[in-house]
């Protein structure tokens, strides 16, 4: 039998199931999308495969590999679908889930939030024993207290538990001696614990997240078994590995245990996909941002690296685990314009969403979203939208415009419809500006890589708004997430919280740390069974100044860490505080926070793109489009008809089956051998 | 002026917020202290050129509606405006001169363009040390502003540019935390330069003359949409009380008294018939008053629209001098939160009786401030500041929230791992107080529960606390919330202390008990739905 030659990434979204593989035999990579199979998920990912391998000539024996990006875990959380769960904490700090860090974000409003937790009152419950700052045992468990515990536990009809402990990040032993009288008595309970899930310091964060793994812990694992099962029939049997937030991959039998680091599995796609065309077209800087119908998320690469943040926030729960920095507003083509009560004019964060939609979809909308403003300006076409397939109703859209905007405000038409596209693309700016600032990066010296559905239509103006000069738009934006899936590494985060000043009497002990962790990467390296020229180990520190609350990532030089490691670890803490901060403090203490390692394994997918050409031919069609302020007789091209290094100048509109692409007066177009477009602004 | 473009008014009056959110960001990433880097007490604002606050980051009511009154007092009897230079940082935390209490700094910059102040940018912060007669500011035994700590008129700390380091130094040589405070006041400056950068790229972009007229449209419309909401209610005065626990020196609660008239679109509210202003320190000065006031008014109008100074235009304050509300130099105020609050949720109930649908039941109502003077066996000092909050009152249609910021204030708690990781305190509970919620046909929040064990060789103990007696009120039927209290237990002998408590001793191996009041009830609570009722002990949120 031949080397199996074809890997294999898979994203499995709400409508759709996008699969892009590489034959190693060809370097060559397709792409196709079939449909989602949403009551067996995993029926849908062995069609795709099957439909791929039928059309494009390879069988099952063939795959050497499957990546996956899954949103089950994300999905499950967003619906509250999730199974009941029982959760111990030391006695006493039963309601610190509940209680969280108790301020509001609404400081006028006086109706209070939903405050409903993930683990009810009644489910909570108290374990004797303490373990004090330093990770020294306070107060031994009391056993038969433990057991009246456990026994409440078992009987409290919860599938899975969740164990999180004061200080337990500094010594786990009493978490450990919880799970083990608790697997005992309930042999078949899911357990999660704390210092495994997230073992730093600040108990309600840890609190949040080992929670919401165990209540994840039954919904990926009866995926993953549902998985196996059609894998077996499919008679596949390459290895699968799941995408985590941090966008590198896990194996399955990890992913059941640690969950909670799939919920961005399927975002961190698109973040790949954007680091690795970053490569490609040599542009390190790039501000990725991907647009749909009711939100837009950015992300930034800098340096041709993906930037991961160590927590992060899912539906208003903390999710303390490393993960793409991802900063997402209310935005999209469904967003509604409206007028408020002090005659204001707004336009979201309030989403038309899928039904009814935008007015100009008929499904009962009555108002005004920016796709429908798109429509009226002659941005969108009705004729072509989504390939002739679906009619839109421009006079709708033209009449609700007119009732709840203009009438109210006294504008034109033009100024009215122009001026919602205005105050979005400033949203979409300022939300781009924000994410950047909070690392002290100026806008200007970045690319914005546009993705999503709706993106394309505002990327170059957005780009104006932050002097941005130079736009991407990916070859094939409704397939970006599987693309950027097929680059993936396997990846473990490990991390250890122990404060201790950076200084050389500290040495010893940062020194031991460090160790452990490698040892204990290199551990989940060989049970990926990964050969040494594969791995890397990144070791990083989480520094402050004495006193802050927060601490910058800074990396680790290897080797063993010495006084001359410090000073390397000061100055690059001090550029980095002036970078983001503006200011440094010499004379002030810095202290170690965590310790962290990404134990990487290469996969090596790195997939060459298949070569492009036009596949359709062009057609000369114009029609008037409302930009820069004014109507313009504008040529729409068609995107898969354009030459490799055709060039166009705006104004113009390029469209294709999924997106329109708007390319303003001041900007030109250039295909690239890879079929993605760049964008740039004439000076 | 010229009426602005509605589509420039919004894309403007967003950069503008987002202009207090940066700042706002710097002050929370970069300050030492767990008061401003955990409670997150702080605050900053951006006010256009004439002094007038166009726009807010969402922190804190208290701060963020006297920024200007703080402003106006400087400019009109200490800094003329005019004599603000580029490159000042003005700042105080007079209570007599517009500030509250001395623990706040506000601090000002002006932000030049050619040579025209086009903006001011303003940071508060709450620091963790003001020198006085306790540790962390507050002085239960003050009887004159004089004990309370370090008081600083209204003066440039900032000169050209310049730090004028005589005058930081003597700050610094004046509080208990100096490397703290110094922390937290850098990090204070620099959100202050954040801001005033960001101001000049909107004037770059928009042309100053633009962005003046924005200001006041924006001002015009928050007017408006209060006005809007004032009209809609019937004329007429309505009164309404409630109460703060005595001050600690001497007995008896103090009454706050308020008559709120509607008249038209325009709203008046008197303190006649307050309590005379307390010898201890539980007074408010007018500044801390009209904060009070403007958050619930402006909270009882859901205003939807930015809020800024606009909001304020249809209120007028006034209250008799000398009296709890206005007190009058050299009163102390470290506590003026405490009335603060019931000044808020005295106006409130007020509200109650044209809102009836929309007022919720008091919440916990204060602000549980306490701090440790801590004496390490080495010799070494530390200064343990922490604050709590309680519950909601209950809504006429839905229960209060459990242990979540309401009202006047807002702020975090701070870990209990990392009080432990800094402090020698180990707590033995932090968690919801049962039955402490107002029962009703809605049911007030439950107030929350600390306790820990002092571990150090010896220590001090001071809290401003309060609504031990004067409870949280129900609505309509609706029970109060369950009062706060406080206790030391030595060698298994519990000792109940006062909400105001100075210096009370502390041994190793003492065990500290507070509890936060929660909210009150709203309706019947014999019309409370069973099942929910059922679910309310299942949970142990009931007794």
């Amino acid at each position: 039998m031949a080397k199996p030659r074809i890997t294999i990434a898979v994203d499995i979204g709400g409508t759709f199931t996008d699969l892009e593989f590489r034959d190693a035999s060809t370097g060559a990579a397709h792409s196709l999308k079939s449909p989602t199979t949403p009551d067996d998920p995993a029926r849908g990912l062995t069609d795709a495969i099957a439909l791929a391998g039928a059309r494009f000539g390879f069988t099952t024996a063939d795959i050497g590999l499957i990546l996956h990006g899954t949103t089950i875990a994300t999905n499950a959380v967003l619906t509250r679908d999730l199974p009941p769960g029982a959760l111990i904490t030391t006695a006493g700090f039963e309601d610190v889930l509940e209680i969280g860090r108790h301020a509001r974000s609404d400081i006028y409003a006086l109706r209070g939030p939903d405050r409903t937790p993930l683990i009810p009152r009644r489910h909570r419950f108290g374990a004797p024993g303490r373990i004090g700052a330093a990770g020294e045992v306070v107060r031994d468990i009391d056993l038969p207290m433990l057991d009246a515990v456990i026994e409440q536990v078992a009987t409290s009809g919860a599938q899975t538990t969740a164990i999180c402990l004061l200080n337990a990040f500094a010594n786990p032993a009493h978490e450990i001696a919880i799970r083990d009288r608790l697997l005992a008595r309930c042999p078949d309970m899911a357990v999660s614990c704390s210092h495994q899930v997230s073992p730093e310091i600040r108990e309600f964060e840890r609190t949040a997240t080992t929670v919401l793994n165990a209540l994840l812990v039954p919904v990926i694992a009866r995926y993953v078994t549902a998985l196996r099962a059609r894998l077996i029939e499919a008679e596949i049997t390459a290895p699968v590995y799941l995408i985590q937030s941090n966008g590198g991959a896990i194996g399955l039998d990890a992913a059941v245990q640690a969950p909670v680091k799939l919920l961005l599995s399927g975002p961190s796609g698109g973040v790949l996909a954007a680091q690795k065309l970053a490569q490609m077209l040599d542009t390190p800087d790039v501000v990725g941002v991907d647009m749909g119908g009711t939100s837009y998320d950015v992300a930034v690469v800098a340096g041709g690296e993906r930037t991961i943040v160590t927590q992060g926030e899912i539906d208003g729960l903390p999710v303390r685990v490393p993960m793409v920095e991802m900063h997402t507003i209310g935005a999209g083509g469904g967003s509604i314009a409206f007028v408020d009560p002090s005659g204001r004019l707004q336009v979201g964060p309030r989403s038309a969403g899928a039904v009814p939609g935008p007015v100009c979809y008929g499904r009962g909308g009555v108002e005004p979203t920016v796709t429908d403003v798109n429509l009226i300006l002659g941005r969108l076409d009705a004729a072509t939208f989504l390939g002739g397939r679906f009619a839109l109703d421009l006079d709708g859209a033209r009449a609700a415009l007119r009732d709840r905007i203009e009438t109210p405000l006294s504008l034109t038409p033009d100024h009215a419809a122009a001026g919602i596209l205005a105050v979005v693309n400033a949203k979409l700016a300022a939300s781009i500006k924000f994410s950047l600032f909070a690392k002290g990066l100026d806008p200007r010296d970045f690319a914005l890589m546009s993705f999503g559905g709706a993106g394309g239509l505002h990327a170059c103006e957005v780009a104006d708004e932050l002097g941005i000069t130079q736009v991407i738009f990916p070859r094939d934006p409704s397939t970006f997430s599987a693309h950027g899936i097929l680059s993936s590494d396997i990846q473990h985060d490990l991390s250890r919280t122990e404060i201790l000043p950076l200084t050389p009497g500290s040495l010893p002990a940062i020194n031991a740390i460090a160790d452990s962790l490698r040892s204990q990467g290199g551990a989940l390296l060989d049970a990926d069974h990964l050969p040494d020229d594969k791995r890397v180990l990144n070791l990083t520190a989480d520094l402050r100044y004495r006193g802050q609350a927060f601490e910058l990532m800074v990396a680790v030089p290897d080797g063993a860490i010495t006084d001359v490691t410090l000073t390397t670890l000061r100055e690059r803490f001090e550029d980095q505080h002036r970078q983001r901060f503006s200011f440094d403090d010499p004379a002030e203490a810095v202290e170690i926070v965590t310790l962290r390692l990404i134990a990487i394994g290469i996969l090596e997918q790195g997939a060459r793109p298949a070569a492009y050409a036009p596949s359709e031919t062009a057609a000369q069609n114009h029609r008037p489009v409302h930009m820069d302020g004014a109507w313009h007789v504008t040529p729409v091209h068609r995107q898969l008809a354009l030459a490799v290094g055709e060039t166009l100048s705006g104004p113009a509109i390029i469209e294709q089956e999924y997106t329109t692409l708007l390319l303003p007066a001041a900007w030109t177009l250039t295909m690239t051998v890879s079929g993605d477009m760049t964008v740039r602004k004439r000076v | 002026m010229s009426r602005p473009d509605p589509v420039l008014l919004e894309i403007v009056s967003a950069a503008l917020v987002s202009v207090a959110e940066e700042m706002s960001v710097t002050v929370w990433r970069t300050s030492r202290s767990t008061t401003v880097r955990e409670l997150l007490d702080y605050s900053t604002a951006v006010f256009d050129g004439q002094g007038r606050n166009v726009a807010q980051a969402a922190r804190m009511p208290v701060h963020l509606n006297s920024m200007e009154l703080c402003l106006h007092h400087i400019a009109a009897h200490h800094i003329p405006l005019d004599d603000w230079r580029d490159g000042d940082v003005i700042v105080t935390n007079d209570p007599y001169s517009g500030g509250q209490h001395l623990p706040d700094f506000i601090a000002f910059k002006p932000v030049f363009k050619n040579g025209e102040r086009i903006a001011i940018t303003c940071v508060l912060i709450h620091h963790v040390d003001v020198g006085g007669g306790a540790a962390g500011g507050y002085n239960a035994k003050a009887v004159e502003v004089f004990q309370e700590g370090l008081r600083l008129p209204p003066v440039r700390i900032v000169r050209g540019g310049m730090m004028q380091d005589d005058l930081f130094n003597t700050i610094l040589h004046n509080v208990r935390e100096p490397e703290t405070f110094r922390g937290d006041f850098l990090s204070q400056i620099a959100a202050l330069d954040v801001g005033a950068r960001a101001m000049l790229r909107l004037a770059d972009r928009y042309g100053v003359g633009a962005l003046n007229d924005i200001g006041s449209a924006l001002l015009d419309h928050a007017e408006h949409e209060m006005r809007a909401a004032l009209s809609a209610l019937p004329d007429g005065t309505y009164h309404a009380e409630d109460f703060v626990d005595g001050d600690g020196i001497e007995p008896g609660q103090k009454r706050i008294s308020v008559a709120l008239t509607i008249s038209g679109s325009d709203i008046a509210l008197d303190f006649s018939g307050t309590s005379d202003q307390a010898k201890g320190p539980i007074n408010a000065t007018m500044a801390t008053t009209t904060s009070a006031v403007y958050y619930a008014v402006i909270a009882a109008c859901g205003v939807t629209a930015t809020v800024n100074a606009g909001c304020y235009r249809p209120i007028t304050v006034t209250a008799p001098d000398g009296c709890l509300v206005n007190a009058a130099f050299p009163a102390p105020v470290a506590m003026r939160m405490l009335p603060g609050h019931k000044i808020a949720t005295a106006v409130l109930r007020a509200f109650a009786q044209v809102l009836p649908d929309d007022i919720p039941a008091s919440y916990y109502g204060t602000t549980f401030n306490h701090a440790v003077n801590i004496r390490h066996a080495d010799g070494r000092r530390q200064v343990y500041f922490d604050s709590e909050l309680g519950g909601w009152g209950a809504h006429p249609d839905q229960d209060g929230p459990n242990g979540l910021a309401a009202g006047f204030h807002n702020g975090q708690n701070t870990p209990v791992e990392m009080i432990e990781a800094l402090f020698p305190l180990r707590f033995t509970q932090y968690g919801l107080a049962p039955g402490s919620g107002g029962a009703g046909k809605t049911r007030g929040g439950l107030g929350i529960v600390r306790e820990w064990e002092f571990l150090a060789e010896d220590g001090l103990l001071n809290s401003a606390f309060d609504a031990f007696e004067s409870l949280p009120y129900g609505l309509n039927g609706g029970q109060p919330g369950q009062g706060g209290s406080l206790s030391v237990t030595r060698d298994g002998q519990t000792t109940q202390l006062l909400s105001k408590t100075i210096g009370h001793p502390l041994r190793p191996g003492d065990i500290v008990r507070m509890q936060t009041p929660g909210g009150g009830g709203h309706g019947d609570p014999t019309q409370r739905d069973p099942d929910v009722a059922k679910q309310d002990r299942s949970d142990g949120y009931v007794r």
